[in-house]
């Protein structure tokens, strides 16, 4: 049964999803006409309870699964005074509520053999439980009740501060994290995106009780709440589930209605030189756009053409990246990675690398005329290559039931619904050459980057001349 | 209290997130590239989803084909693929080759074949049907593969064909691997994970010079001797159609067994071209010998006080690794050691995640939240297809080591004491939710497949593992550990080494049975 729905998924595949009807759109005004196409993926199912609360899933009937809470609250919601409140939350979270002990809650669910995770990024907080399918309820529970009924006893905050501060030591010696701080922090100098997400030394001494449970009370509203699932989970079910757990939670605020305030971004850069670490760590980015703006998509096929690169892989030249071919055959570096960093209303889109302090110049001199290349003269061919690889690596991406619960989770905060994969790859083949040249010439020709560096810097190039470097004479 | 101080506000829901009013030109004309990602494309259908009770769970079939290839399937939801193979390779084969073979193969892999011009022709070969590859060689094993659209599972046959048993090795990819391979072993040695080469030095020692005992990163002084007549050789003994199962997930088995005939039928590039390989080797058969287990001691004198890439400084640790010879994944015990590598559990005195990594697992309980010195100590069992090796792995400031090593070794002892119900049932449970759990993954299903044909010639189904770890009892525990700890001591020492104690004293510690005095000790511990 499976495998002839597998067989007759794949005959249509080809001939639905393979050529769409979209092509060359762009040039014509007439209404775009789409065939509708068979996947063989379940679909995502949506509700939402009466308090706005949200519930969305993906039942592949798996004896796993992935539940969890993805919450539209993050460090950008802070202000100096509490910036870090958000992580130290996180941290404090697992420590008991008023029916579960910390001890209770940890040998709960090390006994069911599942497994609770939590995070916290700029826009969004995450809560979430890997488990046995018919755990499913009892996993709900202690979700719901960690965000409800913490305690947050003032001994345990105590206890916590030096955690988190040992923390902080642990993320400083990740050179990739660092160099993004710093490259926010300077992006978006003045602003609640140019502050870290774990806080200053002083917030993490200073951070009290109130503080974490005002913004709990400010921001773990139903409306800003999304219950995602994947794997073994049936959506009524959950539903259900979720109407007897969360059917309380709020919509009402305090005081004032949080909202987001645009963040400005500012071209600029930060250099902290240390002559005794071995390598550079380099980030340059320009100010692309936030989550759901249609010019993304021609910008992740921008980023996949730059693409990455590291020494140790032994591709060598042979790399589709031209400036991978170029960095391999003049040594130029050990490792780069292009990146696409979205938030609500912007986004960085740049590349992160590694290298020898004597070659740092050339590097960037690379970098800049591939930038270049993208706004003035990219190849169909290329665009075509970047468009199967980056439809590749999303839909691979989707592999077990936690990637595609926090794919769910994301999406419905970021796009307010999840977007059939058919869609994506409507939009994404719809891009050609000329898209791609539009959007880079939008958002990297002639714009003023934000740089950041870290280690033997001295000869990263100077501010001015790389400004100079984001455009061609050439008319 | 304050809900009521201040005027309530409502926040809609959809206020941020919800659909937008069209601002097109044209409604339903509008390009898709002009359609914000938070509204569906206009008039794009919804597409025909699969559902979850058409799906039935089926067993893995496995065919044999004339030459002695195993073809192995089993159907699984989406609409990728795996397909791969692995050969029966890998380092534990280079006993008569300079060592560093297999870690050459690994670099030199999606390279160049008669068909093939180089890697990048691949991968734009691959690309047409969304698909990726991947080569990992590990100490028995050489896993090819590679996730694809479900269509392209026959032209990915034809690859792994090429990529196996075809491959020309140009002189350029050579000298390409032999610059990547020198920069593996720099990036080893100033990264501040000692992992990888702990791993190393506790199999050096616990099967000294055979099989599984001989490295697996190449030594810096075999990178130039590798060259392409020892390359050739070792592929055209150890890649033969009989090491080599080709396995696929969510692919149809008869059609998978189609290509396999139509694209392995080839010649492999040794046999159509006798000069590639060396004269003398061309008669000589597979290294068939059984793994050893010696036992013994490995010590590698290392600064490690200034690894820090950064300006924050990492403290200084000193490694060591405490291992025994469990069995094979053959053995009826296997199941038994799986579990009580779960009970000992651990990892890092500072590490990520939440409830679930095994908080409650004795490394943790008994050593890292009892002597909060120890940086990290975690429990693995390395099993193979005639051998096993059970280990603890630990690392704490060069000060307190020679206490760290007590520590292990009393660690070892107290498995062969009582263990209770509530612990057992944890670490079963446990194995069973990591079972199943990786087995959501088409590149881990696919793996298991494999690798199970390769050894068994059938996969024995997730059902028959849940049962077994159900079956397994504390005497069956105290049992293997008791049998283990019969075997010499293996021990790996990395750091400072005059901080560690000798390899006779360690094997005096273990054989004293004073465990009730240090369990005393222990107690003592706690309130310091």
């Amino acid at each position: 049964m499976a495998s002839n729905l597998v067989k007759l998924s794949s005959s249509l595949l080809r001939k639905t999803l393979k050529k769409p009807s979209v092509a060359r759109r762009w040039k014509t005004n007439q209404a775009v006409s789409y065939k509708q196409s068979i996947i063989n993926v379940p679909e995502t199912r949506v509700s939402t309870l009466s308090n706005g609360f949200r519930i969305a899933t993906e039942d592949s009937g798996l004896p796993t699964c992935t539940v969890g809470l993805w919450i539209d609250a993050g460090s950008r919601y802070e202000n100096d005074r509490n910036n870090g409140v958000a992580h130290f939350l996180e941290h404090m979270i697992f420590k008991g509520t008023s029916n579960r002990s910390q001890e209770q809650l940890e040998l709960e669910v090390e006994n069911m053999g599942a497994h609770l995770n939590a995070y916290t990024s700029r826009e969004q907080t995450v809560y979430y439980a890997k488990c046995f399918s018919k755990d499913l309820e009892q996993s709900v529970d202690i979700l719901a009740d960690i965000i409800q009924n913490s305690n947050f006893g003032e001994e345990e905050i105590e206890r916590e501060r030096g955690v988190i501060l040992r923390e902080m030591q642990e993320v400083e010696t990740n050179l990739q994290e660092v160099v993004f701080d710093h490259l926010h922090a300077s992006a978006y100098q003045g602003t609640p995106l140019g502050r870290t997400i774990l806080g200053p030394t002083e917030n993490i001494k200073s951070i009290s009780r109130k503080d974490i449970v005002q913004y709990i009370e400010g921001h773990y509203k139903a409306p800003r709440i999304v219950l995602a699932a994947a794997g073994g989970v049936n959506h009524d079910q959950l539903c259900k589930i979720a109407e007897k757990y969360f059917g309380k939670i709020g919509v009402t605020y305090p005081g004032e209605v949080p909202m987001i305030q645009p963040c400005r971004f500012t071209g600029s850069e930060i250099r902290v030189r240390d002559d005794d670490m071995p390598l550079a760590h380099i980030a340059v980015a320009v100010e692309s756009v936030g989550w759901t703006h249609p010019d993304n998509i021609p910008l992740m096929i921008a980023n996949t053409i730059i693409g990455s690169w590291d020494r140790s892989h032994g591709a060598g030249v042979n790399v589709a990246s031209k400036l991978g071919q170029n960095v391999a055959k003049l040594s130029l570096c050990n490792n780069f990675q292009s990146f696409n960093t979205c938030y609500t209303d912007t986004g960085l889109w740049g590349v992160y690398f590694v290298c020898d302090r004597m070659v740092i110049d050339d590097f960037i001199f690379n970098l800049q005329h591939e930038w270049m290349r993208l706004c003035s003269s990219v190849t169909e061919f290329e665009v075509e290559r970047a468009k199967n690889l980056l439809k590749a690596n999303m839909l691979l991406q989707l592999d077990g039931t936690t990637p595609i619960c926090e794919d769910i989770g994301r999406q419905m905060l970021c796009y307010g619904r999840r977007i059939p994969f058919p869609e994506l790859e409507a939009r994404i083949d719809s891009v050609n050459s000329e898209i791609v040249r539009t959007a880079c010439t939008r958002y990297i020709y002639d714009r003023c980057p934000a740089v950041a560096g870290v280690g033997p810097i001295e000869a990263l190039t100077d501010y001015n001349r790389l400004r100079s470097g984001m455009y061609w004479l050439r008319w | 209290m304050h809900r009521v101080a201040r005027p309530v506000k409502v926040l809609s829901a959809f206020r941020r997130f919800g659909t937008k009013a069209s601002n097109g030109l044209n409604g339903g004309s509008k390009s898709p590239t002009e359609v914000p990602l938070s509204e569906p494309l206009p008039g794009f259908p919804t597409p025909i989803f699969a559902n979850v009770s058409e799906k039935a769970q089926q067993e893995t079939r496995v065919t044999m084909l004339d030459n002695g290839i195993r073809v192995a399937s089993q159907p699984k939801f989406g609409q990728f693929a795996t397909v791969g193979i692995v050969v029966d390779s890998g380092s534990r084969y280079e006993v008569s080759y300079p060592s560093g073979i297999s870690h050459f193969l690994e670099k030199l892999a999606f390279q160049s074949t008669t068909e093939f011009d180089n890697r990048d022709t691949i991968m734009q070969y691959l690309e047409k049907y969304g698909g990726i590859c991947d080569c990992q060689i590990s100490r028995d094993s050489a896993v090819y593969a590679a996730s694809i659209e479900t269509e392209g599972s026959d032209a990915v046959v034809k690859l792994l064909n090429e990529v196996s048993r075809r491959v020309t090795i140009s002189e350029g990819e050579l000298a390409g691997a032999r610059q990547a391979i020198g920069f593996d072993l720099e990036d080893l040695n100033i990264r501040h994970e000692q992992e990888p080469i702990l791993t190393e030095m506790i199999h050096a020692a616990a099967y000294r010079q055979n099989t599984l005992g001989l490295p697996r990163l190449c030594p810096p002084e075999n990178i130039a001797k590798i060259d392409r007549p020892l390359l050739f050789t070792f592929l055209s003994q150890y890649y033969q159609p009989s090491r080599i199962v080709v396995a696929g997930v969510g692919v149809e088995h008869d059609a998978l067994v189609k290509s396999t005939e139509k694209h392995f039928s080839d010649k492999a590039i040794w046999e159509e071209d006798s000069s590639l390989v060396l004269p003398a080797a061309s008669k000589a058969t597979p290294d068939n010998s059984t793994a050893q287990y010696t036992g013994g001691d490995r010590r590698v004198e290392k600064d490690l006080s200034n690894i820090s890439m950064g300006p924050t400084p990492i403290p200084e640790l000193a490694h060591f690794v405490l291992g025994f010879e469990s069995c094979s994944h053959h053995d009826e015990d296997f199941i038994a050691f799986c579990v009580l590598n779960i009970l000992m559990g651990g990892g890092g005195s500072f590490s990520a995640g939440g409830p679930g990594k095994g908080m409650y697992t004795r490394l943790y309980t008994n050593v890292l939240n009892v002597y909060h010195w120890m940086y990290n100590a975690t429990a693995f069992n390395h099993s193979y297809s005639d051998t096993g090796l059970f280990c603890i792995q630990a690392s704490s400031p060069p000060e307190q080591a020679s206490k760290m090593v007590d520590v292990l070794i009393r660690e070892f002892k107290n498995m062969t004491g009582p263990i209770e119900k509530v612990e057992l049932d944890r670490a079963k449970k446990q194995l069973s939710s990591m079972l199943m759990m990786n087995l959501e993954s088409r590149p881990v299903i696919f793996e298991d497949v494999a690798r199970q044909v390769l050894a068994y010639g059938h996969r024995k189904t997730a059902t028959q593992l849940l049962e077994d770890i159900n079956n397994v009892k504390e005497e069956d525990l105290r049992r293997v550990a008791t049998k283990m700890l019969l075997s010499k001591p293996s021990v790996a020492c990395l750091g400072k080494l005059e901080v560690f104690p000798t390899y006779a004293e360690i094997e005096r510690d273990l054989a004293s049975s004073v465990i009730s005095e240090k369990k005393q000790r222990r107690k003592l511990l706690t309130f310091l």
